[in-house]
């Protein structure tokens, strides 16, 4: 009998109770810090659905962040306020994107998607940029009347830095799981088979092509769902969401952390920020500084830091 | 032409350009025979796999499974349809265990590859299914080993095992104990005997060697520089001039 995989989720939980406590002990700016590093995270995870788990280098996620965020900031400029409402629309705008773009591809591996994806970002960074009447242009669409939540009868509002971070900490967590339940269907299954080798899958009887459209619009939206955080968390939406540098913000952070486990991208994400944050008292040059600490990262973490933690203690056999 | 037959081919061609690389190939296997495909390096034999398989359409004839023409259909169809293939170089999902590589299979035939959510191991259709197909190709205790970590002989078995997964009523094997030791040639043959007993499966195979073929196949066909230059049973081809004549490159007076 195939063991039944075990999943040890006393892990995760510690770390969702953690985070929901952190702002009592925290100051202010830390939990600002805090958000920033799981909308990323977020944003880190699904790309890495991508990349760890189905072998898709995307270059291009910063589009569909972008594409949540406008939704968002647009949404919010025109009176439609309601949150639920802007997070879904958010969502779909994204999964739209990523369907259309996928589509073009997803044909292509390696170097070539990396590439044909990059492009694409860099044409939505282009509209959003040029299309001045509708995206605010370089300046970027400011947000100043957040959307409330009314929960049993009573409203919360987001404008406190602690406020919003339990906004974010929900989403993310919900993202998060629903991501997590994806990695692990048989869905997710076929996606890592598609990464080992995706003649042989097209050869059982499986349409690469389309499971892969798929994996990459379930990236895009929960890519957009971080955008629409960020949107809010932000206050704005910029063009900068959609630049290639931008999109290479996810790879990096999932290299750090480690991609072949679910949580490592969000691991890597606290770690870029925490750098920043370290180095940044120091020094504004903080970019020549991550390139020094990520070589040997590289070099001894083959896995990435969580990832090769997580090998060494977690998994012993 | 045979009536029942479970695989049939009439006037398959494909060329690379000008170049014909097969020629003019009709066939039919009948259900249930195990037949080989033999021929010189170069005689086009992948080729053939590879457009009737779906790896790329004929340039020319048809391909009838089970009288249902599968022609130019792409290989995830082809296998839909209910011939499935293994290949020269072994192709396996390397980093993940051996149940996993057959749930793959299974998956996608159950058509739950877009379910989002649940796990295979507490899909009992599943894993019953595949812990079967392991135990065909005896490796039912080794379910939760990664494939990585296995040796060469076993890997080739868990690729049988994938292929085996959904139950084709045809299977072609590229050449499977290529780079195999004779034991785990041995083991090969008793395999691929034992299933075309138990299962009724029909079992196409290309081989080079000449024990695995006239050990295993039922029927032979020899393809010589892309054309049929023979078929009929081990001992009809053993004796034939002309395919001494392909092998040796002389005539052989008889």
């Amino acid at each position: 009998m195939a063991a039944q995989k075990r999943h040890n989720l006393a892990g995760p939980a510690i770390l969702v109770a953690l985070l929901f406590v952190a702002p009592l002990v925290m100051p202010v700016y830390w939990v600002m810090v805090l958000s920033e590093i799981l909308i990323m995270g977020l944003m880190a995870m699904s790309f890495n659905l991508l990349f760890g788990f189905t072998g898709l280098l995307s270059f291009g996620q910063g589009a569909f962040f972008g594409l949540g965020a406008y939704t968002a900031a647009l949404m919010l400029q025109n009176g439609l306020g309601n949150l639920f409402l802007i997070l879904l629309a958010g969502m779909l705008v994204a999964c739209m994107a990523a369907l259309v773009v996928g589509f073009f591809s997803v044909r292509l591996d390696e170097i070539f998607f990396a590439m044909i994806t990059l492009g694409f970002g860099m044409m939505f960074f282009s509209i959003a940029h040029n299309w001045i009447a509708v995206t605010g242009g370089s300046d970027g669409l400011p947000v100043f009347a957040l959307p409330s939540l009314v929960l049993f009868g009573a409203e919360l509002t987001f404008y406190t830095p602690t406020s919003m971070y339990y906004l974010v900490l929900v989403a993310v967590v919900l993202g998060s799981a629903l991501l997590w339940l994806i990695v692990h269907s048989p869905f997710g299954l076929i996606l890592k088979s598609l990464r080992e080798n995706k003649q042989r899958v097209a050869f059982v009887g499986g349409n690469v092509s389309r499971l892969r459209i798929a994996a990459f619009a379930i990236s895009g939206t929960f890519t957009g769902l971080a955008g629409v955080l960020f949107c809010l968390f932000n206050n704005m939406a910029s063009p900068e969401f959609m630049h290639w540098s931008f999109s290479a913000k996810p790879v990096i952070m999932s290299i750090i952390g480690g991609t072949g486990v679910f949580l490592g991208p969000l691991f890597g994400a606290g770690i870029f920020f925490v750098l920043e944050q370290v180095i940044i008292q120091y020094t504004e040059n903080w970019m020549l500084f991550l390139g020094i600490v990520l070589i040997p990262i590289v070099l001894f973490f083959p896995d990435g830091v969580f990832g090769t933690l997580h090998k060494k203690f977690l998994k012993k056999s | 032409m045979n009536a029942d037959a479970v695989l049939r081919i009439e006037n398959l061609g494909h060329s690379y350009g000008r170049f014909k690389v097969i020629e003019d190939i009709s066939l039919a296997i009948g259900k249930g025979e195990t037949s080989a495909l033999i021929g010189p390096n170069g005689a086009g034999k992948t080729t053939f796999y590879n457009a009737i398989s779906g790896k790329f359409p004929p340039t020319r004839g048809k391909v009838f499974l089970n009288d249902e023409e599968i022609t130019g259909l792409p290989s995830h169809r082809v296998v839909a349809k209910g011939m499935c293939r293994s290949f020269q170089i072994t192709n396996v999902f390397t980093e993940l265990t051996v149940a996993e590589n057959v749930f793959t299979p299974l998956i996608i035939q159950q058509k739950k590859h877009f379910k989002l959510y649940g796990s295979v191991y507490r899909d009992r259709q599943i894993v019953e299914k595949a812990m079967h197909t392991l135990e065909q190709v005896g490796f039912a205790d080794r379910a939760d080993q990664t494939v990585s970590s296995l040796a060469y002989g076993d890997k080739r078995l868990v690729e049988m095992a994938i292929v085996l997964a959904r139950a084709p009523s045809v299977v072609l094997l590229d050449e499977p104990t290529a780079g195999m030791n004779p034991e785990e040639t041995e083991n090969m043959i008793n395999l691929i005997k034992k299933l075309a007993k138990v299962s009724g499966t029909t079992f196409f195979i290309t081989e080079h060697d000449m024990k695995v073929v006239f050990s295993l196949a039922e029927k032979i066909y020899v393809l010589h520089q892309g054309h049929l230059l023979a078929q009929g049973r081990p001992e009809d081809i053993r004796a034939n001039a002309d395919v001494q004549e392909a092998y040796l490159g002389r005539k052989v007076h008889a």
